[in-house]
């Protein structure tokens, strides 16, 4: 029987080109880093969607089981994860990003 | 809440030669902003890394002692 949180999960990674699971709504972020993670992808431009799992735990566990990432924000680009702000700052600084985000909006 | 050094014995219980450096993000002992330097480090990707301490950080975590976490990971060369 498969699960139909990650059903749910796999759904959403694949529909969001920028995909962030984190603490709130775009409208009222509820936690310091989620807020981080939209400022650092409104710098880019490109669209971004947040998904507010602060009070779903059951979503939070499988999140964390299929990242092997225990904390929120959990970012998702082009399908892939790459944890936070905390990788994608190192890696922004070395110009990793920009091409991971063209890439993911012209591969639609 | 959780002390600077009780971190850091967490974290050398899993890389004995690490550095430790930790800032107190709001003055409530429960926000930090870790930096990390150890050899276990060098050679491996980012995300690898900061998985190496969340594990090793897992226990003080999922009792709460630790809200939020700021990570900075460095092999011993820096990189």
């Amino acid at each position: 029987m498969s699960d139909p949180i990650q059903e749910e999960v796999d759904r959403e990674i694949k529909e969001n080109k920028i995909l962030i699971y984190g603490k709130g709504t775009k409208a009222q972020p509820k936690c310091g880093f989620t807020a981080e993670t939209m400022q650092f992808f409104d710098k880019y431009g490109y669209e971004y969607e947040l998904l507010d799992v602060l009070e779903n735990p059951a979503k939070r566990e499988v999140l964390t089981k299929m990242t092997n990432w225990p904390t929120l924000p959990k970012v998702f680009i082009g399908g892939t994860f790459y944890g936070d702000t905390d990788v994608l700052d190192p890696m922004e600084a070395k110009g990793e990003v920009e091409p991971l985000i063209k890439k993911a909006f012209e591969a639609a | 809440m959780i002390t600077s050094d009780v971190m850091t014995s967490y974290i050398q219980q899993s890389m004995p030669d690490a550095v430790v450096t930790v800032i107190d993000l709001k003055g409530t002992m429960d926000h930090f902003k870790l930096k990390v330097v150890s050899e276990a480090f060098s050679g491996k990707p980012i995300m690898d890394r900061h998985r190496m301490i969340y594990q090793a950080l897992d226990v003080p975590m999922k009792d709460g002692r630790i809200h939020a976490l700021e990570i900075t990971a460095e092999a011993n060369d820096g990189s």
